[in-house]
């Protein structure tokens, strides 16, 4: 009898820990079962805080679920209505009048109305976030009436509307500026889709959102949304392959082949940065044989990116020789392969400009940029030619020392290739902090204006010519673009976004 | 014991103090440039310049260092440079995460170390021989690949457990158990090898000690023998290892919770130190120094309890 007690308490005890082991499964990290109504997303970025004016880059998803934009970006990069229903340039593109959305209200009874565009703009431009920068050009706000707000320009800037479908058109609700502890860091307030569940969500590891009552616009297919931070891909697709997760964009190409494998998952490639040598200093003043074209054309000639495109990144991406994007006007499909590996060609080149014994090029090396097998890599195909490439690690958080003591004069680095022309023009071509020196030309000069004050589309041509002028005249050394796979589990449907690795949170939908 | 207790603990303050200064200092000491860190590398120079300005770090270090204490002695650890969440907050909700797995890890521990350990002290030949070698496997195994397999095998192949993610305990008991078993498994691999190799030595030479052999010829039972006395005797040395195994865990805790994305304080320490966001570094320095004091306090008292000669020492 005392046998069977202990056997039955045994069996009771096993019987709850398997239901209790197995019942977790699903309690673990959230429901990825198809018809879901959460969607369950991982990413590597951490908000600076859910403040619009903190806004920046890959975390704009954070801010989309309760935020709204004044212009919205479609996947394709074309803008469509949001907050703003109409916007117009005049004549000479220096003041644009938005027509705003009427009736739509913030939670407290605050109108979203031209008064509010205005503070949310001015506040934006002043605070030290790292896109405020984008409003630079926005010399006065001035607001017409209830529904309409015109920016005055102080010289036009092509990718004005761009910077209204991003971190500068989300809008927030005046009523919480400026009061104490800045409550906006952590508890946004927004006219957005959803709104976030603080007792549910543990700031700085998992946001998670709940579907805003009264949305003035189109619902969005899910009822919850959860963005969950990791500081590694591994657990990523392991979240990802127990459907724990439903989607994720995964950077690295070790991760990206794991995925790959998993038949379950599903798997959608994106080209967004590229990697190459920035040479800042084009005007020779620290390495006076950078001054002349033909020795950064060797220095193009001289490596062989097909084979360190293979070796380093499994084939992940495509080699190219220009800054500018497949999705930007300015792409000019020949450029990709305008400088084959040749270093004949190179030495050549190096003695007509006077440096046939070659020179020497110190080049900042951060680990998590340079690999040792791209830092290998690199420095043998251009002892090839002759040019000696030293490395000195940097920290870092010690970059700010290469753009302050402008002691280098290149640097390998991972960039965007924004689908915008003029955003990659102000990052790379005019001065400015990728162009430290503010070395420029004739040519440049000369397209530049003409780039600037053409209507959205029609400067193609003045475009696809300073692509062209910039890859002959070697401006920088790109490698390749970096494939990046956005993976889910198979429930949900995935659309990237243009001029964005990471797609908007209007881009997921139920896989049918 | 009153004053034993007193001693420890105000050595555990000036130890936190002293610990403070030198963690401020030495995360002071890199020419990190966190402004830059925050806005990323497109940001101008000017913004970036405002932005280490507003966080106070144009001051000079003693002064940013003594504004940092009179706060935190006021129980203001402030707000991160990064993310903006409130320190003490964040590290509240994460604390819980890595406290289960210590825990967790420790309990495991020290149950399967001390019935290893002494079976291989008692039985020696055969029985002695299988704890040496699962003690040199376990140490032998890097505890990321163990921790890999474990999570490939239980939690992706055979779909037993959650891959990753955690439930907190107030949320859902089973859930918490199923989210903290695996990790807590993975490290206790490596925990569990080192323990019971030390309460198999710290058996085996209590049971040659002159009194035991004495205890035997008066013909107590050896039952008897080995938990009033042998067991006893052996506690201090076993203990000592497992306070500093605990310690120590949250070393591998940093490993377990990025593999199995876990919202701990070893994930946390990785990402924000790699910034050098100082709020929230110093925060978790002084958590874990009250946390290592209060486990070494914890250790000492237990060995006095279980063994009385200990406590003159």
């Amino acid at each position: 009898m005392k046998k069977s007690t202990r056997a039955g308490a045994l069996t009771a005890v096993c019987a709850i820990a398997a239901s209790a082991l197995t019942g977790c499964a699903d309690a673990g990290g959230g429901s990825g079962a198809k018809g879901s109504t959460t969607l369950n997303l991982a990413t590597l970025t951490l908000p600076q805080s859910l403040d619009p004016a903190d806004a920046n880059g890959s975390a704009l998803p954070f801010f989309q679920a309760v935020y709204d934009t004044l212009i919205k970006r479609e996947p394709n990069g074309s803008f469509s209505p949001m907050l703003a229903t109409e916007w117009k340039y005049n004549g000479d593109r220096t003041e644009l009048t938005l027509t705003l959305r009427d009736g739509v209200k913030f939670d407290d009874g605050t109108p979203l109305d031209a008064t509010a565009v205005k503070a949310n703009m001015e506040r934006f431009a002043k605070r030290t976030g790292a896109q405020a920068k984008t409003l630079k050009d926005v010399k006065s706000i001035q607001v017409v009436d209830k529904t309409h707000v015109t920016l005055k320009l102080s010289q036009p800037n092509p990718a004005m509307l761009y910077f209204l479908s991003d971190a500068a058109g989300l809008m927030a609700n005046p009523a919480s500026f400026g009061k104490p502890g800045d409550p906006l860091k952590t508890k946004p307030d927004g006219t957005g889709p959803y709104e976030l569940d603080s007792a549910k969500s543990a700031i700085g590891t998992r946001w998670v959102y709940t579907r805003a009552r009264n949305y003035w616009g189109t619902r969005l297919p899910y009822e919850n949304i959860t963005i969950t931070y990791f500081n590694n891909e591994t657990a990523i697709v392991n979240g990802l392959r127990t459907r724990q997760l439903n989607a994720a964009l995964l950077q690295t190409a070790d991760q990206q082949v794991a995925a790959e494998s998993d038949r379950k998952l599903t798997t959608v490639p994106q080209e967004f940065d590229f990697q190459g040598i920035v040479l800042f200093d084009r005007g020779g003043a620290l390495v006076p044989a950078l001054r002349d074209a033909r020795v950064r054309q060797a220095l193009n000639h001289a490596l062989d990116r097909k084979t360190m495109l293979s070796k380093i990144r499994q084939g992940r991406g495509a080699v190219t020789d220009q800054i500018f994007g497949t999705q930007a006007a300015g792409y000019v499909k020949e450029l990709d392969a305008h400088y084959a590996h040749d270093p004949a060609k190179a030495r050549e080149l190096l003695k007509q400009a006077g440096h046939a014994s070659g020179f020497t090029l110190k080049l900042p090396r951060v680990s998590a940029i340079v690999s040792d097998a791209l830092a290998s890599s690199i420095q043998t195909d251009l002892a090839a030619i002759g040019v000696k490439v030293t490395w000195e690690n940097v920290d870092a958080g010690a970059i700010r020392k290469i753009f302050t003591d402008r002691g280098f004069p290149a640097m390998v680095m991972n960039l965007g290739q924004p689908a915008d022309d003029w955003i990659g023009i102000s990052d790379y071509v005019l001065p400015g902090v990728f162009n430290m020196f503010g070395t420029t030309d004739d040519t440049v000069r000369e397209l530049l204006p003409k780039i600037q004050r053409a209507p959205a589309g029609e400067a193609k041509t003045e475009l696809q010519a300073l692509n062209r002028h910039l890859v002959e005249q070697a401006w920088f050394v790109p490698f390749y673009r970096l494939s990046y796979l956005h993976v889910t589990d198979g429930s949900v449907k995935v659309t990237p976004q243009s001029g964005m690795a990471v797609p908007s949170v209007y881009n997921y939908a139920p896989a049918k | 014991m009153l004053s034993f207790i007193a001693r420890r603990l105000a050595a555990g303050v000036a130890l936190l103090f002293v610990i403070s200064l030198l963690s401020y200092l030495l995360l002071s000491i890199p020419d990190t440039d966190v402004g830059r860190q925050i806005l990323g590398s497109g940001a101008p120079q000017e913004v970036v310049d405002a932005k280490n300005a507003e966080l106070g770090l144009d001051r000079p270090v003693p002064v940013q260092y003594a504004d940092w204490l009179a706060h935190a002695l006021r129980g203001d650890f402030g707000t991160s440079w990064f993310t903006g969440e409130n320190v003490v907050q964040t590290i509240s909700t994460r604390l819980p995460v890595t406290a289960s797995l210590m825990i967790g890890v420790t309990l495991v521990t020290a149950v399967l170390s001390l019935l290893l350990g002494v079976w291989a002290g008692v039985r020696r030949g055969a029985a002695d021989r299988v704890v040496q070698v699962l003690g040199v496997l376990g140490y032998a195994l890097p505890g990321f690949l163990v921790t890999l397999i474990i999570v490939v095998v239980f939690a992706v192949r055979l779909g037993w457990f959650p891959a990753i993610g955690y439930t907190g305990l107030t949320e859902s008991v089973p859930g918490w158990l199923s989210t903290i078993t695996l990790p807590v498994v993975s490290l206790s691999v490596a925990a569990v090898a080192g323990v019971s190799q030390q309460v198999r030595g710290a058996v085996i030479d209590v049971l040659r000690q002159d009194y035991v052999r004495t205890l035997r010829a008066r013909g107590l039972p050896p039952w008897r023998i080995l938990y009033r006395h042998v067991l006893r005797n052996a506690a201090a040395p076993a203990l000592t290892v497992l306070g500093m195994q605990f310690v120590g865990l949250l070393g591998g805790a940093v490993i377990v919770e990025q593999i199995f994305g876990l919202p701990g304080i070893g994930s946390m320490t990785v990402t924000y130190t790699t910034r050098g966001d100082i709020p929230v570094i110093m925060a978790l320095v002084m958590v874990t120094v009250v946390g290592v004091t209060i486990v070494n306090l914890v250790v000492d008292l237990l060995i006095g309890w279980l063994n009385p000669k200990a406590r003159t020492a």
